[in-house]
């Protein structure tokens, strides 16, 4: 498809898909150089912006974020806000106050989460490149659900400047696509310094040249709990690492079952802090009693347009800050995160990346995702949660497909700030991969 | 009983704690505003590091220990005048801590700690009961300081809010005309149990609403009523305070580092601030050492920090003698009529009539006549008519009422008699400095 075409059939699309929550009208090329859609919690002067919440609905943002205002400087045209996981609280896009994606696989299986209509349009749409956020594992995990290669780069890498914020220590932007290549060249463009977000500021250059892989390290605790299909997968896909000439070592990474209690704390504990700005006084929905006291009518905003994952975030996060837990909770969960870092860095001196499934098992359909309870679906993040609560960028690429045919996704972690240690083995890997696309028709 | 404070003062930056807005009133409401002092989702806060600079002069004013890296938290609570619903502020390792401030220079008043926050917006009721939100104000950098229950009366909070709040705009260089609001938070205890009196705005309301509380306190205890622990605002048209709500505990605000900020090593910038020495720390330096009475050390830095350094140039370059002399006489009591003139003023001219008459070539009374006239560009023999004039009035009132003399010995208020009457029967012709300054010389002329 071309991009004219990509653009006439948008709305047929997303019709079948329900990738975006907004597309644009203007279905003109304009000259420009590329399409690409960004997850809706970056703010797009142009199009509304609500996070996947319904307490957002109608808001139309004054300001673009940094990573849209740079690939609309080079060229790029918005074409759509994907739908995810409101404020991205979510492991399959289906907690969302508005449309849910579906998997371009199997229409009645799940995109993952939370960035899920990224993962979706970058796997259904032709040359397509699309901005994901993850907090915890929100690029890689639809990723690899979608059959697409995913990149969540060092924390700090990319301005958050225009990110509704879930977790301002661990939100990260990325890119999502159907080509290795395509990471590191729009990666290049959104990353860099902004002087409007200070944890961007003390990066160092951004290292773009192919450096051979020599070895990578699978940590035992990352290959425990997978289905049998994506076991018996990822053994394949390390079998052809190995032909490929790269080194694969066995190791134990003991803090990684750690982190996903402490990703739980720190995550919701600022996702808390965060969402008490939506009161329906300032922006999105007003409507309400007016002549309630205050608390009353924030209250009954709250309750009425928060989805019940925000509630139950909203509740853990503020629990845990809570008089005599801060420090038994809060404190503590930032100390595991400093063992999980000194964890990577350990295994990182003597090895180019680490190695293990990206998700324990295939993109599960509608139909099982609403038996599962919250504790369930949370555990499902254990892959994907350690390289985000240390920072470390990692990639996710597509591994090979089960029985069913649906996708298989593996993540390689790297250092801080060596994305392109990412993009050199992502790039080795595509040579000799054969994707297999997913049957679009509309 | 115990007095402690929670002193809000805000800071003079030209622009907002955490965007490029400016911090100066405006006519018109949410003007002065952007995606981040109005909270909007996706932006963030960026330091004025000036915010910095001046948290750490006033740490360094009030003997604090600075910490050497300090950092931001959140505070959340919901209020419709907090744009995030959070406040960004300082909870772990504000800038500084443990100090000590001297209270007349003698009484030692403790200070736990002072951070750096943001101002939230602020609410204006309207008559129909409906409340209206300005940001304007949202986002202005603010000073806390909040000391140790060390003070006994409120009174004594009073005294010691005047002299703290002067030596800091002497400190950041606020305009003495300047509309600058102080805030208070005021805690006091009479029994055990400690109310806070919120948001009492100004010295005077801090003073009055103190002493209502602690009238209150008085007579519930005398009324063997419990003291609940709770929040009271203070309404200064019913003197009266009025409980809000039971205290919450600053645990209740679920405080967490602010994670959009980092940490800032303060320490290299810390010591290469030197702030200037406080009006209070003058007073007590320029009495103990040209040994002068503490009451013209304070009318001499109360009338001009310039007027007290041409004091301490006068001691250096002649002696204390002619210091007292000259610069506690005529040159103080002339100040506000040269300052009133808006001309340029050669303060050297006034050492060079000193230093004439130092050196034998022109009299008292000549010298005297030289200063006054250059202060106040009236003509000499002018200037000595008056002061002829002025003398002449001052003494036949003292012909007439000798006891004043042996008065004034006892106290120097007598004086207040001849000055009384020399302003009525002239209808100030005769700056009131002046009139002083001549009474007092005269009257101790005939010890």
């Amino acid at each position: 498809m071309s991009s004219e075409d990509t653009l006439k059939n948008l709305k047929r699309i997303n019709e079948k898909y329900q990738m975006f929550h907004a597309m644009t009208d203007d279905v003109s090329e304009d000259g420009s150089k590329f399409l690409f859609s960004a997850k809706d919690n970056l703010t797009s002067k142009d199009m509304e912006t609500c996070a996947g919440s319904r307490i957002l609905e109608g808001y139309h943002p004054v300001f673009d974020a940094t990573s849209i205002e740079k690939l609309r400087n080079d060229g790029g045209k918005l074409i759509g806000k994907t739908n995810m996981d409101e404020f991205g609280f979510g492991t399959f896009s289906t907690n969302s106050g508005f449309e849910i994606p579906r998997n371009p696989y199997d229409l009645e299986r799940a995109c993952g989460g939370s960035s899920g209509g990224s993962a979706c349009a970058a796997s259904v749409i032709d040359d397509h490149i699309s901005l994901g956020v993850s907090t915890g594992g929100s690029i890689c995990c639809p990723a690899s659900f979608c059959g697409v290669y995913g990149i969540a780069p060092t924390y700090g890498r990319v301005s958050r400047y225009g990110l509704i914020d879930y977790g301002n220590s661990l939100d990260k932007i990325g890119v999502l696509s159907q080509k290795a290549t395509d990471l590191k060249k729009y990666m290049e463009i959104i990353a860099g310094k902004d002087d409007k977000d200070p944890t961007s500021m003390v990066q160092p250059e951004f290292r773009t040249a192919y450096r051979k892989t020599k070895s990578v390290a699978i940590p035992k605790e990352g290959i425990e709990g997978l289905s049998k299909e994506v076991e018996s997968t990822f053994k394949d896909a390390v079998e052809q690492l190995k032909s490929m000439g790269i080194d694969v070592d066995y190791v134990d990474m003991p803090s990684l079952k750690y982190a996903m209690p402490a990703y739980y704390i720190l995550a919701t504990s600022e996702a808390s802090t965060n969402l008490a700005r939506y009161v329906g006084m300032r922006y999105g929905h007003q409507e309400g009693d007016h002549s309630l006291k205050f608390d009353d009518y924030f209250t009954a905003v709250r309750s009425k347009y928060f989805g019940d994952e925000a509630k139950r975030r909203i509740l853990l996060g503020t629990y845990a800050r809570m008089a005599g837990f801060g420090g038994r909770h809060y404190a503590k969960a930032r100390e595991v995160r400093q063992v999980v870092i000194n964890d990577y860095k350990r295994v990182l001196e003597t090895h180019d990346a680490v190695l293990a499934p990206t998700m324990p098992f295939t993109a599960p359909k509608f139909s099982d995702i609403s038996k599962m309870s919250a504790l369930e679906s949370y555990k499902a993040d254990y892959l994907t949660v350690p390289a985000n609560i240390a920072g470390t960028p990692h990639l996710s690429v597509p591994c090979g497909y089960d029985s069913e045919g649906m996708p298989v996704g593996m993540q390689f972690v790297a250092d801080h700030w060596n994305e392109d240690v990412l993009f050199s083995i992502a790039e080795d890997w595509e040579k000799q991969f054969e994707l297999r696309r997913p049957e679009v028709s509309i | 009983m115990k007095i402690g404070l929670e002193c809000h003062v805000q800071l003079p930056t030209k622009s907002k704690m955490f965007c490029s807005c400016p911090t100066k009133d405006c006519e018109y409401p949410n003007t002065y505003v952007c995606p981040t002092c109005l909270g909007m989702p996706g932006s963030r806060p960026v330091l004025n590091k000036q915010v910095l600079v001046y948290g750490i002069m006033i740490a360094k004013m009030l003997n604090c220990e600075i910490n050497d890296t300090t950092w931001f938290a959140r505070k959340t609570y919901f209020y419709p005048d907090m744009s995030k619903s959070v406040q960004i502020t300082q909870y772990d390792n504000p800038i500084g801590e443990r100090g000590v401030y001297y209270l007349d220079g003698k009484k030692p008043i403790r200070i736990t700690r002072i951070h750096v926050e943001e101002d939230p917006g602020s609410t204006k009721r309207t008559a129909d009961l409906t409340s209206l939100v300005d940001y304007n104000r949202s986002g202005v950098p603010l000073a806390e300081i909040v000391t140790e229950p060390d003070i006994a009366t409120p009174a004594e909070a009073r005294q010691f809010l005047t002299q703290m709040i002067g030596d800091i705009k002497h400190l950041l260089q606020i305009p003495e005309d300047m509309e600058w609001e102080v805030k208070c938070d005021c805690n006091i205890s009479v029994g055990t149990e400690r109310v806070e009196i919120k948001n009492v705005s100004g010295l005077k309301n801090a003073e009055k609403a103190l002493h209502s509380e602690m009238v209150r306190q008085i007579a519930m205890i005398k009324a063997k009523k419990k003291i609940l622990r709770e929040t009271r605002r203070y309404d200064p048209d019913r003197d009266v305070t009025i409980s809000m709500r039971v205290k919450e505990f600053e645990d209740q605000y679920g405080y967490i580092d602010e994670p959009d900020l980092g940490i800032y090593h303060i320490r290299d910038l810390a010591d290469s601030i030197k702030i200037s020495e406080s009006p209070q720390n003058k007073v007590l330096r320029l009495s103990s050492q040209y040994k002068i009475d503490s009451k013209m050390a304070k009318q001499l830095v109360n009338t001009s920090m310039d007027l007290a350094d041409l004091f301490e140039e006068v001691a250096k370059d002649f002696d204390t003698a002619n210091a007292i002399k000259w610069v506690g006489g005529p040159i103080s009591a002339n100040w506000r009529v040269m300052e009133e003139r808006d001309c340029e003023i050669d303060l050297s001219k006034l050492k060079g009539f000193i230093k004439d008459f130092v050196y034998g070539k022109i009299t008292d009374t000549q010298c005297a006549i030289e200063i006054k006239s250059y202060m106040t560009g009236v003509d000499a023999s002018s200037v000595q008519d008056e002061s002829a004039g002025l003398e002449t009035l001052i003494n036949e009132f003292l012909d007439k009422n000798p006891k004043i003399v042996t008065d004034y010995q006892k106290n120097d208020k007598a004086a207040n008699q001849v000055i009384g009457y020399v302003m009525k029967q002239t209808g100030g012709k005769y700056s009131s400095a002046e009139v002083v300054e001549t009474a007092k010389k005269l009257i101790e002329a005939r010890f």
